[in-house]
């Protein structure tokens, strides 16, 4: 098996990351933009693994830290669609621009 | 009698300031108790017990009788210490005390290392380092007597003014002399001011102040006697402010007037001045010396009378050196010049003191010990040679001297005084008699060890010039009162001038005696202004001899004894001041001007008094109005005046009479000499009194001839009233119009001053743009405005104000403008990164 070296896995996580980043800075619903962060999570995620796999002084640390990243996710989803759901019960909408009360 | 009977002398001091406590407690409970005035219970009937409505009259008499017993005390002590025969330290501790008051530097157990170095060179024990302000007393035999002099005629000015305020006894005074625009404005502060009259109409009402006055007088005397037992400069700072803060209060007594309201402040501000050049020479001191402790200043820069070889070659000097090459180890080391060049070299050369016993010192140079070089070391301490430089030596004397000129009317800050004059009259006696003016030239006969020959050079000069122009703006003034307070300024010229060309005896001989004649002259004034209700316009006067004749004519004794008349106690210090300048001015023959403008002086003196005597009491009654309600004062204001007579004439007598150096109080004021004097001014005295006779004769034939010129000018051919009130050529109009001194200053200070702060509250005003909105009370602000004060301070903070407003746009709600942000950001922050990686 050919080895495919760091830089593709480098630029599949850049893209999953720029992806993820238009997608928060477009989409108007809350959910969407959930997705865009999930996205750049594992884009991230992806950075590590690949780091850990090709750059042997790293050790495990590239796992471990993915683990936590996922971990981060999971309650990072749980808390943010906590939120969305508050949101929608007292705007009816999950339309991220509605969410201006606080602006100065 | 006592182990230490200079503790008479501390009673006698605090006497008056108990008496000054319990009426301000007194009165201050009273002032607390009066709401409940009419409700009765324990506090209305505390206001009751503590004088009710009335002023405080009972407050008054034991005023009174405190400085009476004050008094008592003070000729027990003068007593006491004539005919004490103790010699030494005893007499020392017998007439001293001192005891920290506060202590500023650590009473240091472990001496520094080079005292350990001399204590195991001589043996000798450390002393403890001082640096502490002190209180403390030391009575010698110019303390004596003039403590004395004090509490005498203050005790007769108490009496006095029990006659003379005797109106402001009833509960409610009218005072004529406030303008009507004045009265009744404010009846929460007059509370009479507004009853039985409408607000703005009829004379002006107040309470009366019988009580207050007593206060203000004993804290006076208090502060005055304080002053005088003082052993240290700072006690006599303290006392010093005290009795300016007196001045003020008493001056401004009629505070109501705004003349006399502007006078107190200008009494307070002129000595402000003075004030402040003291507290250079106090500094200076403390800085070089360590201690404010007059008798150890004095051992610190004149050299000792005795070494350990026997009697000094040259005691009680002021020795100079140079810095030379320092030694070996870095400590500096002085160098006196040669002994042809005595007394000259930029440092002063300062004693060790602190052995009792002059074991092994030696008077650098010029003992038997030929060496003329010896080391200062870095830390100048009590036990060790010091150096300061001589420079600044000399501003230590001329500060002490500038508080000097202030306190005494001299002449750049002479002007107070002849305000002074709007206090009522036996404040004026107090002052410009007893105790304020001769504070100033009681310190400088205090401190005249520690004053440069410069110095002194410069007071000679100051007390010249003042009592020459005081004398001559005295001769055409027409208030009764100014007349006398010129006459004090040029008096206490002659006291400055005696004690700058080293007549010390005869300047403090001078003081007391003038002390009890000026007492007197102020009280007959006093006495005749009370008679005329307050006219003290000697043109409106005349003939008033047939009226009061008990007040004329111990005024005329006073008259004499002030013009040097021979046998009353004026000839007797004038003759010797007169002695004094002519030793001087003989001597030093380009310093002619201190012996001719005594001289002169003596003529003007003269002059103006016999002037002021005749134009009051001889003549035709020139004002019918006030001749007809003139009457004789009351035994309590007489009987004063008669004693005091008595000691103008009698004070200064010796035996035999007619010898002026033969005074007995001369004598005893002699004992309290400092070794300077003679040190400095030996050959001077010397010369004086070969030429003692023929001086004194010049003197009293000018005064002669002033006399005569008065009685030629006012009593032999009656002036008219109109003669009186014309006007007079040029010379006359500098003359009255007090060489335009004040107009002077008006224009070289206040204006200027007045300009400045002007300009200053313009840049502090604020800055506005624009007219003033309709419904808003100010103008708005202007942003930015860095040409005031205010703008400049403002600005910062506008400018954060300005930078938080635009910043607040940023903040949009939209996330994904924040997240535009973040990415943007992010990659810039990146390319940074990689960029310095590179």
């Amino acid at each position: 098996m050919s080895e495919l070296g760091l830089p593709p896995f480098l630029i599949l996580s850049a893209f999953l990351f720029v992806c993820g980043v238009v997608c928060i800075a477009t989409k108007r619903n809350a959910i969407a933009v959930l997705m865009g962060v999930e996205l750049v999570l594992n884009a991230a995620n992806l950075n590590l693994i690949a780091f850990a796999r090709f750059r042997p002084g790293f050790g495990l640390d590239g796992q471990v830290f993915t683990l936590l990243v996922i971990v981060l996710a999971a309650a990072e989803a749980a808390v943010a669609l906590a939120i969305i759901l508050n949101f929608y019960n007292n705007h009816a909408t999950v339309d991220v621009d509605e969410a201006n009360e606080l602006k100065g | 009698m006592f182990d230490t009977p200079g503790r008479l002398y501390v009673v006698a001091t605090v006497l008056p300031l108990a008496a000054f406590v319990l009426l301000l407690v007194g009165g201050g409970v009273r002032a607390a108790c009066r709401p409940f005035r009419r409700q009765g219970g324990f506090c209305g009937n505390l206001y009751w017990v503590c004088g009710g409505d009335q002023p405080l009259k009972t407050g008054a008499y034991l005023a009174t009788a405190f400085m009476a017993l004050a008094a008592a005390l003070a000729v027990l002590g003068l007593v006491e210490f004539l005919t004490d025969t103790s010699e030494g330290p005893l007499r020392s501790s017998r007439w001293s005390e001192r005891a920290d008051w506060v202590r500023l530097g650590p009473l240091d157990t472990a001496p520094p290392p080079e005292w350990e170095k001399q204590r195991a060179e001589y043996d000798r024990p450390a002393p403890p380092v001082a640096l502490a302000l002190e209180v403390g007393y030391r009575i010698d035999s110019l303390t004596a007597v003039a403590f004395a002099m004090v509490t005498v005629i203050g005790t007769l000015i108490f009496v006095f003014s029990l006659g003379y305020m005797r109106e402001e006894a009833n509960e409610t005074v009218e005072d004529h002399e406030v303008p009507p625009a004045a009265t009744g404005s404010d009846p929460r502060t007059h509370p009479h001011a507004a009853t039985g009259h409408g607000s703005g109409a009829g004379p002006f009402r107040r309470r009366g102040r019988f009580g207050r006055f007593f206060l203000y007088l004993s804290l006076f005397a208090f502060s005055m006697l304080n002053l005088l037992i003082a052993d240290n400069l700072f006690q006599v700072f303290v006392s010093w402010e005290l009795v300016g803060v007196c001045s003020f209060l008493l001056i401004g007594f009629y505070y109501e007037r705004p003349k006399a309201a502007t006078a107190a402040n200008k009494a307070f501000i002129v000595n402000r001045i003075g004030d402040a050049g003291f507290l250079v020479g106090i500094m200076v001191a403390w800085t070089y010396f360590g201690t404010l402790n007059v008798e150890e200043l004095t051992r610190r820069v004149r050299s000792a009378d005795r070494d350990s070889h026997g009697p000094a070659q040259y005691p009680d000097r002021l020795i100079r050196g140079n810095p030379g090459q320092p030694y070996r180890d870095g400590t500096p080391k002085y160098e006196l010049p040669v002994k042809e060049e005595f007394g000259t070299g930029s440092s002063l050369i300062l004693m060790p003191i602190a052995a009792e016993e002059p074991d092994h010192t030696h008077t650098p140079g010029y003992g038997p010990h030929k060496d003329r070089r010896f080391r200062v070391p870095a830390a100048q301490t009590y036990t060790t040679y010091g150096a300061i430089p001589y420079w600044l030596f000399v501003v230590m004397g001329l500060g002490i001297f500038l508080g000097c000129v202030g306190k005494s009317a001299q002449m750049p800050l002479h002007t107070w005084l002849p305000d002074a004059m709007e206090g009522p009259t036996p404040v004026s006696a107090l002052i410009h008699a007893a105790t304020m003016v001769a504070a100033g030239v009681y310190l400088v006969g205090r401190c005249f060890p520690l004053l440069a020959p410069e110095v002194l050079l410069v007071i000679a000069y100051v007390g010249a010039v003042t009592l020459f122009v005081s004398a001559t703006i005295a001769l055409v003034q027409t208030d009764i009162k100014r007349i006398l307070a010129y006459s004090t300024c040029s008096q206490l010229g002659f006291m400055m001038l005696a004690l700058g060309v080293g007549g010390w005896v005869a300047g403090l001989l001078h003081l007391i005696t003038h002390a009890f004649f000026k007492a007197l002259l102020f009280l007959g004034a006093g006495s005749v202004i009370h008679a005329c209700h307050h006219e003290q316009d000697v043109r409106k006067m005349g003939g008033l001899r047939r009226k009061m004749p008990l007040t004329a004519y111990t005024m005329l004794v006073g008259v004499l004894a002030i013009s040097g008349a021979p046998f009353l106690s004026g000839w007797y210090s004038k003759d010797q001041i007169i002695a004094a300048a002519v030793g001087y001015g003989l001597r030093h023959q380009h310093h002619v001007l201190l012996l001719v403008l005594p001289l002169v002086t003596t003529a003007l003196t003269a002059f103006y008094m016999f002037r002021l005597w005749l134009l009051t009491f001889t003549g035709e009654p020139r004002d019918r109005h006030v001749h007809d309600q003139a009457h004789e004062s009351p035994a309590v204001m007489t009987v004063p005046l008669v004693l005091l007579a008595l000691l103008s004439i009698g004070v200064a007598w010796g035996w035999p009479p007619w010898d002026a150096e033969a005074s007995y109080l001369g004598q005893v004021l002699h004992k309290a000499e400092p070794a300077a004097v003679t040190v400095e001014f030996g050959q001077d005295r010397d010369l004086g009194h070969e030429h003692h006779l023929p001086a004194g004769a010049l003197a009293l034939l000018l005064a002669v001839a002033g006399a005569a010129a008065a009685w030629w000018s006012f009593g032999r051919r009656r002036p008219t009233t109109e003669s009186l009130y014309a006007g007079g050529g040029p010379g006359y109009r500098f003359l009255l119009n007090k060489w335009y001194f004040d107009e002077v200053y008006d224009a070289a200070v206040l204006r200027p001053t007045v300009t400045l702060a002007r300009v200053a509250a313009a840049a502090d005003k604020r800055p506005t743009d624009g007219p003033v909105p309709p419904g808003e009370a100010e103008p708005p602000p202007r942003r930015f405005d860095l040409l005031t004060l205010d703008g400049l301070l403002n600005a910062p903070g506008q400018a954060l104000l300005v930078l938080g407003r635009s910043l607040r746009g940023l903040q949009t709600g939209s996330l994904r403008t924040y997240v535009l942000w973040l990415g943007l950001t992010a990659t810039l922050l990146l390319a940074i990164l990689a960029a310095l990686a590179r």
